[in-house]
C-alpha cells in the first residue's frame, strides 16, 4: 500500500526535553539617566512611579526595561502625615510587601526582613527603593547569583563619588523560599566573606524585582541637580515618589543579570527506514507516469527531502521544519530526522 | 587519522502553523502530533540528468544544490508534495490523476476554463447559459449535463493496455480529498442529486471532504478495465465524480465578488471569481489542482 504519512510512535519517537536558557541583560546607568536627556523616562499624573524605556517612549521601537518606585512602612520613623506624599509611600510598600512578604498567622502585612528570615525578627527594612524589571528582560526568571547593581553613593549630584557594588553574592548556592513571590536572594556590599546580618536589600527571581534599603544612601546624598542634595530620609519625608525616583536613577552606574527562559521542547523523531519515503508525488517527478530519476525497473528510485510535516492524526498540518539543503534518500539510506517542537 | 562524520541524526526546529497555533489556544486537547510526513516542494525533478556526462555521482548535482525556503506557517501552503512510501523499489510507472474532458464536464469555451453559473438569474440568462452547455448549473445542480471527472491511471501503455491491465492494487487510489474555498463552493455527487459534508473546515476556510470507493458510491464511475472513455493509455484505477455547487453567499450575494472577484463580459456583463478545486488521493497522495470560475451575471 502507497502511503504519505507515517505514524509518531508515542513510546519510541517522541521524547519531552526541559533546557534553561540564560541571557546576559547588561544595563549602563546612563540609559537611566541622561543618554537621552529622560525622554525616555515616562512620569504618570498618579506619582506612584516611573518608568524607564531603553528609547524615548513615544517611539514605537521602545522597550520598558523597568521601574522605580519607593515607600515606607507605617511603622518607619519616616511616615508622618506631614510627609510628602506620605499615604502613596505607605501604599507602595505595603502593596510591594504583600506580594513579596505576604502576610503573618494573624492576615497583617509582614516587612521586608534584611537577611529574609522572617519568623526570628530582627532587623527589617522599613524603607526601601523598589526596583522593577520588565519581563521583557527577566523572562521566566532571574539567574540567581548573577545580580549585580553599582550606585554612587556619595558625592555631590554633579559630581557623585563611591561607587557602591550590591550583588546576590552567593545567592546560586543559598537562597531563600519564604515568600510567596517565589525565591529571593539577600544583596550584600561585599563577599569575602558574606556577614550574615549586613544585607542591603533583597532581588525576588521570579517576580524580578530588586528591593534595596533606604540605608545605603543614609549617610550620603541622593538628591540630583534639580533639588537639593539630601540623603535618604530627608528625601522620604520632603520629595515624593517621582523626585526620589529622579535622584536615584541618576547615582545608578550599572545594573547587569542574567535571565532565564525555561524552554520545554518536544523532539519527535521522525525515522524514514530504506524502504521509505522512496517515492515522491511532486508533479514533476513523472513525465507521461514514468519516473524521472529512473532509466529501468533495476534503478533504485530517489527522492530529495527538503521539509518534515508534522500532523494531526486528522491530517491536519500543525507544524513544519526545513532541512538546510535537499537530503537524498534511496533504499540504500535510513534517515532519522530529529524534529525540535519548542514551547 | 581524520574523524568519523558523527552527524547522522539531523535537529531540525520546527514552526507551528496557523492551524497548529489555532488548536493549541483552543486547549481541547486537539494539538495532538500523530504522524509526519516528508516533503519536497522545492525540488524539480526535471533537473535530474540521467545523461550527464561526468557519470551518476553528478547526476543530481543540481538538485542537491537547489536552495530551501524558509517554513511558511500557512499550513495549506506547504508540503503540498510528498514523499511517498511504497515497499516496492522496481517501479518505474506511477499513476496520475487527471481532468477527463472527453467524458466529463469540459472547460467553458469562452473562459477556457470549468465554469459555475451560481444562481438562477444567470442560468435563465440564455445570453449566458446559451453559449455552451459546459457549465455547472448552479441552481439546478441535476440539470448540469457532466459532472467533473478525474481519472487515475498510468497515461504510458508500456507497460500494458489499460482494457487489459489492471492497476496494482497497492497503488490504486480508493480514497480521495477534496480542498475547496468554503466561501465559495461545495461538493456535490456526480449526479448533482446530493451536497456531501465537509470532514472539516480549517482556519483559512478551506473545507476538506474525503471521499471513498467503499463509502460514497455515488462520487465513483466504474474503474480499472471496466472505465470507457478513459484519457489513461495504461492501466486505470478509479474514476472520481463530482460537481461543484455554489455557497449560498455567492448565490444571493455579490458581496464576494466585489470584494475578491472581477468583472467581464461573458453574453452579458457578468461579475466572476477563479478558484482552485485542489483533488488529491490518500493513497500516492497524488494532486491535482482544478482552476475553476463562478459566474453570477450583473
Amino acid at each position: 500500500m502507497a502511503t504519505t504519512f507515517k505514524t509518531l510512535n508515542s513510546a519510541n519517537d517522541v521524547a519531552s526535553t526541559r533546557t534553561l536558557l540564560h541571557e546576559a541583560i547588561p544595563l549602563t546607568g546612563t540609559i537611566a539617566s541622561g543618554t537621552y536627556s529622560d525622554a525616555n523616562i515616562k512620569t504618570y499624573s498618579h506619582g506612584m512611579f516611573e518608568s524607564v524605556y531603553d528609547y524615548p517612549y513615544l517611539s514605537s521601537s521602545a522597550n520598558h526595561i523597568f521601574d522605580i518606585t519607593t515607600g515606607y512602612a507605617s511603622n518607619s520613623s519616616l511616615s508622618s502625615s506631614a510627609s510628602v506624599q506620605n499615604s502613596k509611600k505607605l501604599n507602595i510598600y505595603s502593596q510591594m510587601a504583600q506580594v513579596l512578604v505576604g502576610y503573618d498567622a494573624t492576615g497583617s502585612i509582614q516587612s521586608f526582613d534584611r537577611d529574609g528570615d522572617i519568623a526570628d525578627g530582627g532587623d527589617k527594612i522599613n524603607e526601601a527603593i523598589f526596583v522593577n524589571f520588565s519581563r521583557l528582560l527577566t523572562k521566566d526568571e532571574m539567574k540567581k547569583g548573577s545580580f549585580t547593581m553599582s550606585v554612587l553613593t556619595a558625592g555631590a549630584t554633579t559630581a557623585p563619588s563611591t561607587i557602591m557594588t550590591i550583588a546576590d553574592h552567593g545567592a546560586a548556592d543559598s537562597y531563600k523560599v519564604n515568600s510567596p513571590a517565589g525565591e529571593y536572594g539577600i544583596l550584600y556590599t561585599g563577599s569575602s566573606p558574606i556577614v550574615a546580618g549586613t544585607g542591603v536589600g533583597l532581588i525576588y527571581y521570579q517576580a524580578g524585582v530588586a528591593v534595596l534599603t533606604g540605608s545605603v544612601f543614609a549617610a550620603s546624598q541622593l538628591g540630583n541637580g534639580a533639588l537639593v542634595d539630601t540623603g535618604f530620609s530627608a528625601m522620604a519625608t520632603g520629595s515624593n515618589i517621582e523626585m526620589m525616583a529622579d535622584s536615584f536613577r541618576n547615582r545608578l552606574q550599572n545594573i547587569s543579570f542574567n535571565n532565564t527562559v525555561e524552554l520545554n521542547s518536544t523532539v519527535y523523531f521522525c525515522r524514514a527506514s530504506h524502504n521509505e519515503f522512496n517515492y515522491s508525488n511532486n508533479p514533476t517527478y513523472l513525465s507521461d507516469s514514468q519516473i524521472r530519476v529512473k532509466n529501468s525497473t533495476t534503478d533504485n528510485p530517489v527522492s530529495y527531502v527538503t521539509t518534515v510535516g508534522l500532523y494531526s492524526s486528522d491530517n491536519e498540518l500543525l507544524a513544519v521544519a526545513k532541512l538546510s539543503e535537499p537530503l537524498k534518500k534511496d533504499p540504500s539510506t535510513e534517515v532519522t530526522l530529529r524534529v525540535r517542537l519548542d514551547f | 587519522m581524520a574523524f568519523l562524520d558523527n552527524s547522522g541524526d539531523i535537529i531540525l526546529d520546527a514552526v507551528l502553523t496557523d492551524t497548529g497555533r489555532m488548536r493549541l489556544a483552543k486547549g481541547d486537547g486537539s494539538f495532538k502530533i500523530a504522524k509526519f510526513a516528508l516533503g519536497d516542494d522545492e525540488i524539480n525533478y526535471e533537473l535530474y540528468d540521467k545523461n550527464h556526462s561526468s557519470g551518476s555521482a553528478y547526476y543530481d548535482i543540481e538538485i542537491v544544490q537547489s536552495p530551501v525556503l524558509e517554513a511558511f506557517t500557512n499550513n495549506t501552503s506547504t508540503l503540498k508534495s510528498k514523499l511517498v512510501t511504497i515497499s516496492r523499489t522496481n517501479l518505474l510507472y506511477l499513476p496520475q490523476i487527471v481532468n477527463n474532458a472527453t467524458v466529463g464536464l469540459a472547460s467553458h469555451p469562452t473562459n477556457n476554463i470549468l465554469t459555475v453559473l451560481v444562481d438562477q438569474t444567470t442560468v435563465d440568462d440564455t445570453a449566458i447559459s446559451g453559449i455552451s452547455s459546459a457549465y455547472i448549473n448552479g441552481y439546478r445542480m441535476v440539470d448540469t449535463k457532466s459532472p467533473i471527472v478525474m481519472d487515475q491511471g498510468i497515461k504510458s501503455n508500456a507497460i500494458g493496455d489499460g482494457s487489459s491491465v489492471v492497476l496494482d492494487a497497492d497503488l490504486t487510489e480508493t480514497q480521495y480529498m477534496i480542498e475547496i474555498d468554503n466561501r465559495f463552493g461545495n461538493i456535490w455527487d456526480g449526479a448533482g442529486s446530493s451536497q456531501t459534508t465537509p470532514s472539516f473546515i480549517d482556519d483559512d476556510n478551506v473545507a476538506t471532504y474525503y471521499l471513498s470507493t467503499s463509502t460514497n458510491k455515488t462520487y465513483f464511475g466504474k474503474s480499472g478495465t471496466s472505465m470507457s472513455g478513459e484519457v489513461m493509455q495504461g492501466p486505470r484505477g478509479t474514476r472520481l465524480q463530482f460537481l461543484v455547487g455554489p455557497s449560498v453567499d455567492l448565490n444571493s450575494s455579490t458581496y464576494l465578488f466585489t470584494q475578491l472577484g472581477s468583472t467581464a463580459t461573458l453574453g452579458a456583463a457578468v461579475y466572476q471569481i477563479d478558484t482552485t478545486v485542489r483533488i488529491t488521493g490518500v493513497t500516492t497522495g497524488y494532486r491535482v489542482d482544478l482552476p475553476i470560475r463562478f459566474v453570477k451575471k450583473q
